[in-house]
């Protein structure tokens, strides 16, 4: 496999939110606006990139029988250290995602990436990878925020479209997050069974 | 009293924690398939998440608060939380094999069931004395086994239904769980 | 045995590494968060009573223990070494949970300079309406004596606060504090 589907290939054909369906508690919870999903895909891409790039770095010095205590704690510390940065440098941003930044630390894609990939792989292609699921996991959850800024207030990054008394206020309450993804998931299902 | 019983009717029905806070939906939609696959999940969620929730207080209280290192905290929680499952798996192994049997499974996913940690930061965050850190994370924990029990009886008479092939598995039990999450607001302004 | 401490020795070897980066990290940040903070408190008091140059706390002196429950700390502006404002962080229950809000009144007028909503969990696009200053402007110069109520019609009388549309238990929460607030401010600076 080449380098640039390494990259590539977290986008569209193993999308870790729409094709793996990981990480959903982060992207139903903050997807409430635009600029939420960015700044959580940008706090989840710095994290993964770091905890790849350990990981591959180490991995043929970590014992194998305690490597996921080890992943733990490197992803942890890439977490921490990125809470206390957008809480020192993005006040405004730690406040909207709140206790999600934390919990970035259990995003199943992040120890799902460290073992998967980077634990075999070397540092190059760990970085590609860890970036390209990164952007993938972002476009999705801004694909996520659109839907539900647009229809919820009317919406997109702050700028009107729609009126406030058309605007449908469920789409931002939690059970527009859920009827949003499932939606999604089942148009790309049907996608998938046309071409296949 | 009355402290306590807003906090069981929030954390339980109003700021239901699958539902409302969207933390543990991993195992909701991966072991809402079978009733008894819920129960065994739900108890082994409401097992952890008590202890682990009095014990990341007491580590919060006692170590991390005295040393100032309060910036520790999502690494020591993980860890501990990490231990902690690992600890109940092998007593419980050891000491009740019918128990193991029964949520042997279930025990190494919750790790990463960002509800366990999620409820242990919120009390922290909430400023919660013991007695409340305890009434905090059973009810949150309950409220969990309710979401997940309920999915699971919808989703065994699903089996039967007739619904588009490409909105099977994953995708419906998205929509039921709106409707079910517009059915829990309807909870909010009980207190 | 031999294996097993050279495990723990690795693990420990990762997890000192791990500490020190996130102290480095935190000893970077902590100085930043904390301006921040301050800067933070020192705009809203700004903001609810621009009259004073000097705030300090003085919760302990007048907030005594039959005091209404919902005012959290008072905070007095002085200006010269004059009292001439009094900022109160009240917190009363709103309809998702409480509502933490400054409201700040002007001595020598015992009228409300301005409040301000810094935190609640109210329905957005409802409740959360809360925050936006074309609400919260309804309070602003509201005189101190007599106790404001909430009306869900354009109001008629001085005393009168209109509601948030479809969020009369919002409006009425915050009215409650802002209040209590009042009676406090009538009872222990107006002379």
């Amino acid at each position: 496999m080449s380098l640039l589907q390494e990259f590539t290939k977290g986008i569209i054909k193993e999308n870790p939110l729409f094709r793996l369906v990981l990480g959903t508690c982060p992207s139903l919870a903050i997807t409430t606006s635009v600029d939420n999903g960015l700044g959580m895909g940008v706090a989840f891409t710095g994290v993964l990139l770091g905890s790849n790039i350990v990981i591959s770095a180490m991995r043929k010095i970590i014992p194998d029988s305690i490597r996921i205590p080890v992943y733990i704690v490197v992803i942890a510390s890439f977490v921490t250290m990125t809470d206390l940065l957008m809480h020192a440098y993005t006040p405004a941003m730690y406040k909207a995602l709140g206790i999600f930044i934390p919990l970035i630390v259990v995003n199943c894609i992040i120890i799902g990436r460290a073992e998967a990939f980077a634990n075999r792989n070397s540092i190059v292609p760990s970085v590609l990878d860890a970036l390209g699921m990164g952007v993938g996991f972002t476009l999705a959850l801004v694909l996520l925020c659109t839907f539900r800024e647009v229809l919820g207030a009317g919406t997109f990054l702050g700028f009107r479209l729609l009126p406030e008394s058309r605007a449908a206020i469920m789409m931002i309450l939690p059970p527009g997050g859920f009827v949003t993804l499932g939606c999604i998931l089942g148009f790309l299902n049907k996608m998938q069974s046309k071409t296949a | 009293m009355q402290d306590y019983f807003i906090i069981v009717i929030s954390a339980v029905l109003i700021n239901n924690i699958v539902l409302s806070q969207f933390l543990g939906i991993c195992p909701f939609l991966g072991v809402s398939k079978k009733l008894s696959a819920a129960l065994g999940m739900g108890a082994a969620v409401t097992f952890v998440l008590v202890l682990a929730g009095l014990l990341t207080w007491f580590f919060q209280i006692y170590i991390l608060n005295p040393f100032n290192i309060g910036y520790m905290q999502t690494v020591a929680f993980i860890l501990i939380i990490g231990a902690l499952v690992q600890f109940v798996e092998m007593v419980i192994k050891k000491y009740s094999p019918g128990l193991y049997k029964a949520l042997g499974i279930y025990l190494p996913l919750i790790t990463t069931n960002c509800a366990v940690l999620g409820v242990a930061i919120l009390n922290i965050q909430k400023d919660f004395s013991l007695v409340k850190t305890l009434v905090h994370s059973t009810s949150h924990a309950v409220g969990f086994s309710l979401a997940l029990i309920l999915m699971a009886g919808i989703r065994e008479r699903l089996e039967s239904a007739d619904i588009p092939k490409c909105m099977e598995g994953v995708p419906i039990s998205l929509v039921i769980a709106s409707l079910m999450s517009i059915a829990f607001l309807g909870f909010s302004g009980l207190i | 045995m031999l294996d097993i401490m050279k495990l723990a020795v690795f693990l420990l070897v990762v997890s000192a590494v791990a500490a020190f980066g996130v102290g480095y990290v935190n000893s970077m940040t902590a100085p930043v968060i904390d301006k921040q903070a301050l800067q933070m408190k020192t705009d809203s008091f700004k903001e609810v009573c621009p009259q004073g140059e000097e705030v300090k706390n003085e919760t302990e002196r007048y907030l005594k223990k039959d005091a209404n429950p919902l005012i959290k700390e008072v905070n007095v502006a002085y200006k010269g070494g004059v009292p001439v404002g009094v900022i109160y962080t009240i917190e009363p229950k709103g309809f998702g949970g409480p509502i933490s809000i400054l409201a700040g009144f002007d001595i020598g007028a015992g009228k409300v300079t301005a409040i301000k909503v810094l935190s609640q969990t109210e329905t957005p696009g409802l409740g959360a309406k809360a925050k936006d200053p074309s609400f919260q402007d309804r309070y602003k110069g509201k005189s101190a004596e007599a106790d404001l109520e909430v009306s869900k019609t354009p109001p008629t009388k001085d005393t009168q606060i209109q509601a948030i549309t479809a969020s009369t238990i919002t409006s009425k929460a915050v009215t409650s504090g802002v209040n209590a607030a009042r009676n406090h401010f009538a009872g222990n600076f107006v002379k």
